[in-house]
């Protein structure tokens, strides 16, 4: 049986009739185009508008059509339109087909008569193509209501309040042994100077003790499986030696452990923990783990001072890992960033000069509960410094190391200078390139720094050297830079600098994106869905990011980002069901080989391999209807829906069948 | 036994005649075969490149060709400058076709071809990479006694090539001179330029360069300054009471190849290492001789 | 409509191992200018330079001493953020200097490179006493005396030789300098 076909070209405007001669077309589809099923042809001037619309609704009613055409502009913009249309007509909406006569053929070509053949040409194909299409249904999933958010930091831990406040499970995957992330690290934030840990802990307490959420801290996760409304994730905890049922946090053991270790996590490697240790005094939760890599018990076999003197005998050195496997409908990933190691710059000194600091050492020094309490003093843990120099820019917007910028190192390096200014009175020198403050109350925040006689030398430091040319550097560091606004080359001698250090993605972040399905940029950031308009989902539905693992970000920033994300999970699960569009592959059982060569051209890893049939079988919730396992089938056994072998030969044909002919149909 | 095309350069037979008896003395101990190039041309040093490029890589090429007729693969030149603009030049030979052919369509005057096969490598490197610190240590017979040296990298060996991110503060200089017995001093300006041919062009801002790596040597307790590149050795050397009359200063501080160190240690004559031969007066060259042999 | 051939192309298409054109890449952060070695006795610090080529302001680069203070010691190449060879910059403000012959007066570098290209194709190896002609003349009286001393302490230290040498080719290069450059009346 032949369709009914009908044709609708539209004028949109003068986007499309300004070059193509639309009349014309719309009539020679409806006579030529007749034996191939097309039994009405129209051209309207807005065929996306509610009247246009109704042309179409109103001919499958009264004409009884079985298939539409559209020939307007890129499926991009109006394919849900029309199928919606379609589909209120009680149409299957797949078996409406739109073709783009504008942004392929108005919008391209001037030569209006070649244009306007050019427009038979692609109905025609489209005309072709569309008897082949099939009734499709979306695919629909269901979401489970849990949600698993991984990474404990300041966007981690708002994604998942905001997803237990609104009464759904949230599982917090942390691999320290507290929350808090990097915010936990800082004494003050920018712009309101606010202390750090007094804003965060509520919110960290918070989470602890919320219903809603289940804490896996010293947790990492090793495998995930399923797609979105069923994954399958496995989480393995890392035995903490430390019975949670009976520990109270009390603090005996660690205050007795005899075994210090340099923190580098926390402490930036400014102070020292012990063996067994929570790593800092509000840490959530409040038990405490053992390092056993460091720990004498378990390198010589001896001390347990800590099993000796904990009150509830809470210490269990024969704790194992444990591997959960964890059933929920969507994830979060704000696993946070990186400091860029200094120590790929040697003419700054790191490592070599003594006080050279890195951003986060700073901030650990600046902290009242930090290891010097908060007073800014030198390495020799006494001498206050007189002139402090502040260098922007640490390895960022530099081709030889990250060319982007991370961001907040300016408005930090203010925070610095401010500190500076209100603890010692040295005189400080900020370098820098350019002054990037965008944020509410950023500007301001500079103005301040200006009253407070900030020295703000506009100029990347070259170097920072030792090696005093004249008395006055003597026993000084020398911050050599070019002051660009003068343009002299300065060599200022300063007791301390602080490096602000670039942003950089988790040095694992590759691995942990790789295992979740989603990809990640040049630089290692997880790519989002769109850069302008979708920041917080990205490719693999289900999986969203959130915080500084999508970008260099500030605060608001971050929980911003991890607000969004709990509100895009919040939206599925209340829906309970999603539909994903059914344009999928799908293998033939019976033509295929078992060579597995489609297995790893997946780029969504959505092809199962069935051992006991050694045939492959796509799943059509992950699969994103790409084509590649379709094209790289040797034994051609992989058809797609919406893009069978037919379709796709029939619309070559149907655009090529006027060409044969020059201008005349055969 | 390797062999090697030697390259020498125009300075070494000239003010860095040292330099090349000491690079000969302290290949033979090391079983290396420095052959020398035949009817090899000035490199040109930074001197060809304000008036053509295409003539530069030329006359670079001109060595190059040379080199590989010989059939050895490896091209070693002492002086940094040569050392890049033959590394550089090679690089170019090989990464475009068409500056190859315009350069072969010139070297045919002299019936040369250049394929850009050569492994372009500064002394330094080879003599480490080469024989390697643990053959180094077993030829030496005379270990340095602690004598506190400065490693004067100086910029043309080290740069523009970037190897590693290590371009800032490369090791290898000092892990040679602890192989010999030496104690090398923390020499900050230790890649840092001595001038060059500003020593002629622009001698204000040479004399200041030196005098600053001068007053590091110095301040670093550093006993002698050892040299890779003719002209960093003859600035630093040469124009020493220069600068001591410019600044006021009074430094004297003996400058030496690092091959006339290894020679040294390795028991060769100074004459043999041509220690006699430098300029500062007498009375300092001979209590170089005393620093060394100490 | 005819695109203004800017001076900062000019000198970008004279810097051969570099595409498009660097120079527009700069942000102007200063990193060269803070490391360069001879930057106290440049008229314009490098970063300086840079701005006045993308403004256009071709008479006062040229008539700058700075590119010809250049070392070419490649310290600010390695470490400039936005990736310019600013040596071979340098060297292509020198080679633009010479080929328009615009350049400040009495600097020593001009007379200088082009003495030395002409000793080789005249012998293939370098001989000191020839380019003195270049730079005595711009030395004082005293400099001079103290060249002189400096000079004979060197030949009597067996480091320089009384007469230039040629190499056996010398005819060959000047054949294959001529492939490359127009060489006039060099014998």
């Amino acid at each position: 049986m032949t369709e009914r076909i009908g044709v609708y070209v539209c004028h949109c405007g003068t986007n499309i009739a300004g070059v193509v001669n639309v009349a014309e077309v719309s009539e020679w589809a409806g006579n030529e185009l007749a034996r191939d099923g097309v039994v009405i042809s129209r051209d309207y001037k807005f065929m996306c508008s509610s009247l246009g619309q109704e042309l179409i609704q109103k001919d499958i009613q009264e004409l009884g059509l079985t298939r539409v055409v559209v020939a307007a502009c890129s499926p991009h913009l109006h394919e849900a339109t029309f199928r919606t249309a379609c589909k209120n007509a009680n149409l299957n909406p797949y078996l409406c087909e739109l073709v783009s006569i504008r942004e392929q053929d108005s919008w391209v070509h001037t030569d209006k008569d070649a244009a306007t053949q050019k427009a038979k040409a692609i109905i025609s194909g489209g005309v072709a193509r569309v008897a082949h299409h099939e009734s499709l249904e979306p695919l629909r999933v269901p979401i489970h209501p849990a949600t698993m958010v991984v990474g404990g930091g300041i966007a981690g831990i708002q994604a998942a309040l905001e997803i237990a406040d609104a009464g759904f499970h949230v599982y917090l995957v942390e691999r320290e042994p507290s929350i808090g992330g990097h915010m936990a690290q800082f004494d003050k934030t920018f712009p309101t100077l606010d202390c750090s840990a007094c804003i965060l802990t509520p919110k960290m307490v918070q989470v602890g003790s919320h219903p809603n959420i289940t804490l896996l801290t010293w947790s990492e996760v090793t495998k995930v499986d399923g797609y979105v409304g069923s994954f399958s994730v496995t989480v393995n905890k890392k035995a903490r030696f430390v019975d949670t049922d009976t520990c109270t946090g009390c603090g005996i053991c660690w205050e007795k452990c005899p075994k210090k270790v340099v923190d580098d996590v926390y402490e930036a490697g400014m102070n020292n923990r012990k063996a067994v240790y929570t790593p800092f005094p509000q840490a959530v939760p409040k038990y405490p783990v053992i390092d056993a890599p460091n720990c004498t018990f378990f390198i010589k076999g001896t001390c347990k001072a800590c099993e000796k003197f904990c009150p509830t005998g809470a210490i269990n050195f024969e704790q194992k890992d444990e591997e959960v496997t964890l059933q929920v409908g969507n994830i979060i990933l704000a696993t946070g960033y990186d400091l860029f190691d200094t120590r790929r710059m040697p003419q700054y000194g790191y490592g070599r000069l003594q006080n050279v600091y890195t951003s986060l050492e700073f901030e650990r020094l600046s902290n009242a509960a930090g290891p010097t309490g908060g007073n800014i003093v030198l390495r020799d843990g006494k001498t206050v410094p007189q002139a402090v120099a502040i260098v922007h820019c640490v390895g960022s917007r530099d081709q030889n190391y990250n060319p982007y910028c991370s961001s907040i190192c300016c408005m930090q390096s203010l925070k610095f200078a401010h500190l500076v200014h209100e603890r010692t009175g040295a005189e400080v020198y900020n370098c820098y390139i350019d002054i990037r403050t965008p944020g509410k109350g950023y500007e301001e925040f500079y103005n301040r720094l200006l009253e407070e006689g900030t020295n703000f030398i506009r100029g990347k430091v070259a170097e920072i050297s030792n090696v005093p040319r004249v008395p006055e550097e003597e026993g000084k560091l020398i911050v050599q830079v070019e002051d660009t606004l003068i343009a002299k080359q300065r060599r200022i001698p300063v007791d301390m600098v602080i490096l602000s250090a670039g942003l950089e993605a988790r040095h694992d972040a590759r691995d942990v994106a790789k295992m979740f399905g989603i990809s990640c940029s040049i630089d290692d950031w997880y790519i989002e869905r769109h850069p302008k308009l979708d920041p917080v989902a990205t490719m693999t539905d289900g999986i969203y990011i959130a915080g500084c693992a999508q970008g260099p970000k500030d605060i608001p920033a971050s929980v911003a980002q991890g607000a969004a994300a709990a509100a895009r999970v919040l939206g599925k699960i209340q829906q309970k069901e999603i539909s994903l569009e059914p344009v999928r592959a799908t293998v033939n059982q019976e033509q295929c080989s078992g060579c597995r060569i489609c297995n790893d051209l997946c780029p969504f890893n959505a092809i199962l391999f069935h051992e006991e049939t050694m045939v492959s079988e796509v799943n059509h919730a992950l699969c994103q209807g790409c084509g590649t396992c379709v094209a790289g089938c040797p034994a051609g056994a992989i058809s797609g829906t919406g893009f069978s072998n037919d379709q796709i030969l029939s619309q070559i044909n149907g655009l090529l069948l006027l060409r044969i002919t020059e201008n005349e149909y055969a | 036994m390797k062999a090697y095309a030697y390259y020498p350069g125009c300075s070494l037979e000239s003010l860095g005649k040292s330099y090349h008896l000491s690079t000969l003395e302290v290949a033979t101990k090391l079983g290396m075969e420095f052959a020398e190039l035949e009817d090899w041309n000035c490199c040109g040093a930074t001197a060809y490149f304000p008036v053509d490029e295409l003539l530069s890589y030329t006359l670079s090429a001109r060595n190059l060709a040379i080199a590989e007729k010989t059939g050895l693969t490896d091209f070693v030149a002492p002086c940094s400058a040569c050392f890049k603009n033959a590394y550089t030049t090679n690089k170019y030979l090989n990464s475009d076709p068409d500056l190859a052919d315009h350069i072969n369509f010139a070297l045919e005057a002299d019936n040369l071809h250049v394929q850009g096969t050569m492994h372009v490598r500064h002394l330094i490197e080879v003599l480490l990479e080469d024989a390697g610190l643990e053959t180094i240590k077993s030829q030496v017979s005379h270990p340095l006694n602690d004598l506190h040296v400065a490693p004067y990298y100086g910029c043309q060996l080290v740069r523009p090539r970037k190897l590693d991110e290590n371009v800032e503060s490369p090791h290898y200089f000092e892990d040679l001179l602890s192989a010999l017995g030496a104690s090398p001093v923390e020499f900050e300006s230790r890649t840092r330029c001595c001038g060059g041919s500003l020593i002629i062009t622009n001698r204000a801002a040479a004399l200041d360069m030196v005098k600053i790596l001068l007053q590091d040597a110095t301040n670093s307790h550093a006993q002698i300054i050892a040299t890779t590149c003719p002209m960093c050795n003859v600035n630093l050397e040469v124009y020493q009471n220069q600068v001591n009359r410019e600044f006021g200063t009074n430094y004297s501080i003996p400058v030496v190849y690092f091959t006339q160190l290894m020679g040294s240690a390795f028991g060769c004559s100074p004459k043999s290492l041509g220690i006699s031969k430098e300029i500062i007066p007498k009375a300092l060259a001979k209590s170089q001789m005393e620093v060394i042999r100490k | 409509m005819a695109v203004e051939y800017s001076f900062s192309k000019e000198i970008g298409d004279m810097m051969y191992a570099s595409h498009k054109n660097p120079i527009t890449e700069c942000l102007q952060c200063g990193t060269c200018s803070g490391t360069c070695p001879a930057i106290e006795f440049m008229d314009h610090s490098p970063r300086k330079i840079i701005g006045m080529i993308k403004a256009n302001l071709k008479e006062e680069v040229l008539s700058s001493n700075t590119y010809w203070s250049c070392a070419s010691c490649y310290h600010c190449t390695v470490r400039c953020p936005a990736g310019i060879d600013i040596t071979e910059m340098m060297y292509a403000l020198k080679r633009y200097s010479m080929w328009k012959g615009q350049f400040k007066p009495g600097l020593i570098g001009p007379d200088f490179s082009e003495s030395f290209v002409k000793m080789i194709v005249n012998s293939g190896r370098s001989y000191e006493p020839i380019l003195a002609a270049t730079y005595l003349p711009k030395y004082s009286a005293s400099a001079i005396i103290q060249e002189a001393i400096t000079a004979s302490g060197l030949v009597l230290g067996g480091k320089m030789s009384l007469f230039p040498k040629k190499i056996k080719r010398i005819k060959n290069l000047q054949n294959a300098v001529r492939r490359i450059l127009p060489l006039g009346d060099v014998s």
